[in-house]
Parts: structure tokens; sequence; C-alpha cells
């Protein structure tokens, strides 16, 4: 069976994307709409910027205009690559193979706002926090919330199956996805839920295709249109920001706070000693603090006030519980009301010398239960520590760990490492070595029992490789799914080691 | 050829200090990547092309830098812009770095930089280059439509109004509103009149050149820029008043890069000098305006100067006024459209963001839009007049001047010409 690896986007197919969309605007071959679709946060071999570009950049309107794209590039075998905000953290809309990038931002729109089954369609270009201003009228919101909140679309958040910073009291992506419209890789359109109806949260009919389609990275299909939870308006909201003179406490009190089982926790965040060091270092906006405090633990609550007002005075009594020192109130509700600005913001980093230079951020995270935390904290830290003497082009800005599990916070971690990139200087053997250490640092997780990404997706080299390690005796079924939806291998090929689907029949 | 680095007719030395000026501004977007740009700029919410995001303006020249585009592939990314300042506003690096470092993340000016390497390297845009070829013959801004501009009549808005010529305080009028808004400037002039302020007008009031600078044409902005400095020094010009904000960036951003320390001139913007007139008593609003208002922020003032009071506490001074705000970091998303030269080139895009502005200003269920700029008020006129419900849109001089009691005269519209020249 043929399988499009290279692209054969030539006149006659830009021809037919005309033909499709009805207007040549909207179909941009030139070079600029290409150079702008190549990369998203994640670190970019800026070197072989042109080996990413799609061939072409399409602008549908319609699931009907997606449908026709994805039934032309099925039948010629030319790559597909969806793209929503390309603010992803990972690769999922990066073309590894160009092709025809289908980029869903004119589907913007916002359609039904049902106030009494409580969902609200939209098309997969909006932004929550742009949606979240036409609903704040109606009392309600919704809460999906990720540091990208200004920025990030709703169909790249279902493409990378998002993870929310208000996860533990309102779900994360998938929960707050009802059902959503799919263009298939073969161009057909379906009705994906939980069952069959459009407005249910709860199905036992057939099988639970949302899950199935929502995280896969770009490589199921395209979300044309999302049907989502409408969740009432927290009255109230409560911050409080404890410091730590050593990592231990701060990981005790974290998970005290976790298993507190106060129903209004949105989330708890621990900051390690790195994380710290880095902010005192080079952190603009950090507010000085003294030396002795190393670690630091976040909480939130949303809710009614009867709800919040109690609960937390629990929380202050379990955040001072193992030596924590509030933070005080301005820096508690200031800190957390900046959670989405602060959100990516070093213009530098550090040499091995000492010496300011400009880098760029990378995220590499990981699913990890609260048990292992300390454990893989030191060894991440020891792979930065080793590739960043060795290269000089790294440098370590410390360790998040946030609550992960919907509606359930008390067990699971989404767990960050940032990692500081002077990208300037990236050649193949500096792309090697950063690719090299991903792979480490992925290696570490899974050696503790982790999922290699908790959200950004495992879809670049340094991950994709361990992706079927990770999936173990499941990644036959992975594999299966994939072919049997697509059996060209057209949608955004090349990712999370999915070609090997293909491989048998070659 | 495109794509083969640098574009074909050979200005490789201009590019690459053009590159080599921005490279760091653009890397500290590069860096991050986020975009939060994008949802407040005004011309990416109608298009929703990523090439239109100021990211993309920056990204652009970290390609040009890596050879893998020139001046002609990116150029048409950099009309699509109202030069409002929002995305450097909502820029991470801004918010976070601002406060400490005074850092804030500069697209404006860059769009500006490649809109002249535009013009330098042959790929300037047709209707930029009429509009300028207009603007060098007649001195003034060939503004939209058929008003008759030349130096005759620049001054012709002030009939009756008996403003002398010359003096410590000179009153820099806009070419828009001399020959457009007419009503705009008359109310403004009457206000200081009846304050009983002293200012006269130039000898020969040449455009301010800020219009040509934001197209890129650097030569015939300082053109403009020299003589209306040699006119305020020829008439012992100690102060200039521009209400106008475009005017206000122009002196206040534009000539003090053209002259640095050799520029004396104390800057005063038209919208706090009202107001404080206003608060010392010299002007008496007394009498009621019933209408239901609100207020549109315009981008120079709010993005780019960080003027969003002064205006709100004249509007609450008018008494009898309704007066139904949107906070100006809300508005941080909004635009007329008309700034940039965006209408001459893009009047499509122009037109659907006037129409969005207007249309949320009809979800408050206003009947009269203020704004406090001229070149915001044609287009905001034109989209309100077209809406289903049509909105007035009025300046905030001509209800503070009705308020105080004073007879305006001239017109919102500029006349039809009667025969071209």
């Amino acid at each position: 069976m043929s399988v499009a690896f290279k692209s054969a986007v030539d006149d006659h197919v830009l021809d037919e994307l005309r033909a499709i969309v009805g207007d040549d605007d909207r179909v941009l071959g030139n070079l600029s709409s290409r150079v702008n679709r190549t990369r998203v946060p994640a670190p970019f071999p800026v070197h072989r910027w042109a080996d990413h570009m799609p061939d072409v950049a399409v602008l549908p309107r319609t699931a009907q205009e997606v449908s026709e794209i994805v039934k032309l590039a099925n039948r010629l075998r030319i790559p597909v690559v969806p793209r929503a905000g390309g603010t992803g953290l990972a690769d999922g809309a990066v073309p590894l193979r160009g092709g025809i990038l289908v980029d869903v931002k004119l589907m913007n729109r916002i359609g039904e706002i049902d106030l009494v089954d409580r969902t609200v369609t939209v098309g997969p270009g909006i932004n929550m926090l742009k949606l979240n201003e036409e609903l704040k009228r109606h009392g309600v919101f919704y809460p999906d919330d990720p540091a990208s909140y200004p920025c990030s679309l709703v169909g790249g958040r279902i493409g990378a199956g998002g993870w929310s910073l208000l996860g533990a009291r309102f779900g994360h992506t998938r929960e707050n996805v009802v059902s959503m419209e799919v263009v298939l890789p073969t161009g057909e359109i379906a009705q994906i839920g939980d069952g069959g109806g459009r407005k249910l949260r709860k199905s036992s009919t057939a099988l639970n295709l949302k899950q199935l389609f929502t995280g896969h990275q770009g490589t199921l299909g395209i979300c044309t249109e999302a049907t989502l939870e409408l969740a009432p308006r927290p009255e109230t909201e409560f911050a409080a920001f404890f410091a730590f003179d050593e990592y231990a406490k701060a990981w005790e009190t974290t998970g005290r706070l976790a298993k507190s089982g106060l129903a209004t926790l949105a989330g708890v965040v621990l900051f390690d000693e790195w994380k710290i060091a880095y902010l005192r270092r080079d952190d603009e906006a950090y507010i000085e603090q003294p030396p002795s405090v190393r670690a630091v633990v976040a909480v939130a609550m949303y809710g009614r006030r009867v709800e919040v007002e109690p609960a937390s005075r629990v929380v202050m009594a379990l955040g001072r519980s193992a030596g924590g020192k509030y933070l005080g109130d301005e820096i508690s509700a200031g800190d957390w009301a900046s959670r989405h600005d602060r959100y990516a913001i070093p213009l530098h980093g550090r040499s091995v010398e000492g010496q300011a230079v400009p880098m760029s951020w990378h995220c590499e995270d990981a699913a990890l239960n609260y048990s292992v935390l300390p454990q893989v904290r030191e060894q991440w830290h020891a792979i930065v520590a080793r590739y960043r003497e060795r290269y000089g082009i790294f440098d370590d800005w410390g360790m998040f760990a946030y609550t992960n599990g919907p509606y359930k916070p008390w067990a699971d971690y989404l767990v960050e490492i940032d990692v500081g990139i002077w990208e300037q200087k990236l050649d193949e053997e500096n792309w090697a070595a950063w690719v090299a250490c991903k792979r480490e640092i992925a290696e570490v997780t899974l050696a503790h029992g982790g999922s290699i990404t908790a959200c950004h997706g495992a879809t670049r080299a340094g991950d994709a490789e361990l992706v079927p390690a990770e999936m173990g005796s499941a990644w036959p079924v992975v594999k299966a799914i994939k072919r049997a939806l697509d059996p060209n291998n057209v949608m955004n090929p090349g990712k999370q080691s999915l070609d090997q689907a293909y491989e048998d029949e070659t | 050829m495109a794509g083969d680095g640098y574009d074909s007719n050979g200005d490789r030395e201009l590019t690459e200090e053009f590159v080599e000026r921005w490279r760091t501004n653009a890397y500290g977007c590069f860096s991050s990547g986020h975009k939060f740009c994008r949802e407040v700029c005004p011309v990416m919410q109608v298009t929703r092309n990523e090439n239109h995001t100021p990211t993309a303006f920056h990204a652009n020249i970290v390609a040009m830098e890596q050879g893998l585009v020139g001046v002609a592939d990116v150029a048409d990314d950099y009309v699509h812009c109202t030069q409002c300042g929002a995305c450097e506003l909502r820029c991470p690096n801004t918010l976070m770095a601002g406060d400490f470092y005074r850092h804030r993340t500069r697209t404006v000016d860059v769009v500006k930089a490649m809109r002249a390497l535009m013009v330098a390297t042959g790929n300037e845009r047709e209707g930029w280059r009429l509009w300028n070829e207009r603007l060098a013959e007649a001195h003034n801004e060939p503004v939209l439509g058929d008003a008759p501009v030349s130096q005759e009549h620049v001054a012709d808005w002030a009939d009756g109004l008996d403003i002398p010529i010359g003096g410590e305080t000179i009153l820099f009028v806009d070419c828009e509103a001399a020959f457009h808004r007419t009503s705009y400037t008359r109310a403004f002039a009457r206000l200081l009149q009846a304050a009983g302020l002293e200012f006269g007008l130039m000898r020969e009031q040449w455009c301010c050149g800020g219009p040509a600078a934001e197209m890129g044409y650097v030569e015939l902005a300082r053109r403009h820029a020299d003589h209306n400095v040699a006119d305020w020094r020829a008439v012992g010009a100690k102060r200039i008043v521009a209400p106008d904000p475009h005017d206000f960036i122009a002196f206040t951003e534009d000539y003090p890069s053209y002259y640095g320390d050799d520029y004396e001139f104390e800057i005063v913007l038209g919208v706090e000098l009202v107001n404080d007139l206003v608060k010392e008593g010299r002007l008496r609003l007394t009498r009621p305006v019933e209408r239901t208002v609100t207020y549109h922020d315009p981008c120079r003032l709010n993005k780019r100067k960080g003027v969003h009071a002064a205006p709100r506490e004249l509007l609450r001074a008018v008494p009898g006024i309704d007066f139904r705000d949107v906070d100006h970091v809300t508005q941080w998303s909004y635009c007329s459209g008309g700034g940039g030269g965006l209408p001459i080139e893009k009047p499509e895009i122009a037109e659907e963001i006037s129409r969005r502005r207007v249309a949320r200003a009809q979800e408050l269920e206003v009947d009269t839009l203020i704004s406090a700029c001229p070149w915001s008020e044609r287009p905001l006129s034109a989209a309100g007049s077209a809406a289903e419900q049509p909105l007035e849109v009025m300046d905030l001089f001509e209800l503070v001047a009705e308020s105080a009691g004073l007879e305006i005269g001239g017109h919102a519209h500029a006349p039809a010409r009667e025969a071209r020249s």
C-alpha cells in the first residue's frame, strides 16, 4: 500500500484547492504564508526551517471545505497538517513532510449558546478568552484555562488533549468538550461524542469515541466544530502562595492540599528549588523573597462563597502545617491573577559562564504520580546539568508540578522542567544534543511508571520514538486504529511513531 | 527571485542593515512565540491570517536573517497593520519585563521600518505611492474623498473665528481635521477661545508628516517636519497644541527622533488641555446634553500613549449625559480601522474593523459613539451610518463645546469638491 511520505502539491492540486474553497485568498502558496506556518513555540531547528514548511496553506470556513480538502489529499496521498493557534509546546502543528496545512483560524464562529442544557457550540478557531468575553453576560464560562489561555484555540486544545490550570475543579479539555464534529482522514464528516447525542456528557452506547478524538495530535482528523461545557461563573476565587525552606516540606504540603477533599480546589502547584533560584536570578518580575525561601506551593479554589470561604481556612491551615509561610494576600492574588501573562516571558538565560544570552523557553512535560516526584526531579535536573555543561547552549529554569487528575487531584501530577535554549546557536550537533536530552528526560519518566507527556504531545524526535514503549501491549491497538481510520497515512504523518502502523504492509 | 535570500533588485545592504537593526527585538518575540497579540490585533481579528500577526512581523526578520525570505516575499504582510500598538501592550515580554526594564516590544516601529525598506527597495504599494506623491505636491495630505486639499484652503476651517497667525502657542491642525471634519477643529478652537487662551496658527501649515512616515516615506516625512519646525521657530512658538492624537505621536516621537536635543517645543495634547481647563473652572459645562454615549479609545491615545483617563473625566463632566463606559484595557482589542494607511491599501479590512467597533458600541444600546480622534471618526461615522440601526459618531470636543454652549459651525464631512483639479 502506498503511503504519503512526500508532498505532491503541484499547480493542479492548487487549482483543485482553489475550486474547493472558491476564494484564491484562502489558498496560500506564497513563501511568507508557508514560512509563518512552520513552527510553534517549541524549540525549533532554525537551521532547518525550510524542511518544515508546508507546500500550501488553506484557510477553510466550513466543515464541507475541510472535508473536500482532506478527500483530495487522501486521493493524491498528500500529507495534511491541521493547525489552530500554532501555540502548542510540542510539534502537533509542525509539518514534518510538507503537504497541505489546514489552518482553521477563520472557523471561529460562536454558534448556539444553550443556557438550558448548558452548552456552547463553536468553531475550532476560537480562543477561550474571546469566547468567555461573550459568555460572561450569560453568567457562565468555558472553564478550559491553560497558561496559554489568551492565545491557544479550541481546535488545538482538542487536538493536543489540553490540560487546564483549573482542571482539579472543572476538568481539562477532554472533560469540557461535550461532543465534536470531526473530518476523518478519508474526508468523511463524523459527529463524535461519548455515545450519540450532541449535548450528552455520559453514554454507554457503542464505543466512547470522544476520548479517542481528544489528544491525538492531529493524527486522526480535524475538528471542525465543538460543543462545549458551560459552567456557572464562579462567585469567588481564592489563591494562596506558601514558601518553604526546603523542597521536602513543600512536596509534603502539596500532597496534603491535594488530598484535602475540598471540592472547590481547582489546582495545587509546586515550584522547586531550581525554579525559585531561576526566578531570583533572571525573572524581571520576581518579587524579592528572603534566601530561606527555596520552594513554593500555590493553591487556588473556585466556587460559591459559602463553599470557598470556609474552605480557605482549611487551606491556610494545611499550607502552614509543614512549615509553610504564607506569602501574603498581594503576592497570592497578584501572582495567580497573572498566571497567563507569566507564561513564557524569559528573554534570556545564562551561558555556562553566567553570561546573559538570548534564549528560547522549552517546557518538557510528563505525567507522574505523586510518590515519584522527588526522585524524578533530581534525575531530570542532573540530565539538564550534564547537557548544559557539555554544550553551553542550555539553561535549567527549574520545575513545576501541577495537580493533573481531572476532579481527582490527589495522586497525579503534570510535571514540567523549563529548559532555556540558545536557539540561535542551533546546528545539527546541538539539535541532536537537544533531542537526546529530551529522550533521556522521557526515559526517566517511563522508568518511574509515568507518561512522557501529560498535555503537550509526544510528537517530535526525542519523545516520539518512545511512544511504542510507553504504550506497550496497547501499541498494536493504537496502530490498528490509526491504520483503520487513516489507510494512507495522510493525516499529520510522522508524528508519535505512528508510521509503524504501516510498516507491516510495505 | 522570491526565496533566494534577498529581493531581486540587489538592495542587499539595506536589507542587512534592517535585519541587524531589528534582530534582537525580533528574537525576543520569536523566542517566546506565543502570539498573545493575535487576539487583540484588529486586523488579525478580521483576516485570521497568521501572516498578519505581529508574531509574523518579527518571525519574518529571523527568516530574513536565515536567508529564507526577502523583502518582496514578506512586503504584503506589513501592509496589514493600523499601527494601533495593541500587540506591544499585550506582548508577554512587555507585560512582565516592562515595569522593570522599561522594555516594550517594538512592533509599530518594525512595521514602519519595513515599509521604509519596501520604499527603498522598490517594493512600495501603489496606493501609498500615489498618496504620498500627492502629499509631496500639495504639502497636505490628500485626505480620502473629494475634499479640496491645498495650502490655499488649509485654514478655511477657521473662517470667522478670528485666530491670529503666530505667537508663543500654536494650534496645529491635522489635515483630516482641516479639510474633512472641520467641526472638530472649530469646536476645539472655540473651547480654547472661551477659556481665554491665546493661540495662533502657523504661517504655512504643512502636514505633520506622520502618515508618510507610517507608510515608509521617510524623506518626505522629514521634509514636512523640517518645514513645520522652521515655521514654528519663525513665529517664536514655544508650545504646540496638538488636538489630534496622530499629530501628537509625530511631535512627541518622530520629531524628537529627527532633531534630538535640537527640539525645544512643549507639545500639549488637546484632550488633556481641555480637561484641565474644565477642572480649573476656566471652561464651564453648563448645558445638559441628553445623550446615551460610549467612548471609543483612539488607539494612539490609549494604546500608544496611555491616555485614557482625561477623555473619560471630560465626558463625565458633561451634565445630563448617560455614559456607558468600556474600560481601556478591553479596548486594547478595539480599533476604528482608520490608522496606519490601512484604508488606502486595504479598505475592505478597514471597513470591517470599523463595522465591528460600531457593533460593539451598539451592544451597549447607546445613541452616540464619542471619539477623540478625527481619523477614527470618518470610518466610524461611515460604519455608524451603514448600520441597520444607525449610530451617530461625535467628537469629544464637539460634545464638550455643545455643553459649554458654544456655536461651532463647520462640517463633520467634507463637502464634495465642485471640480477636481
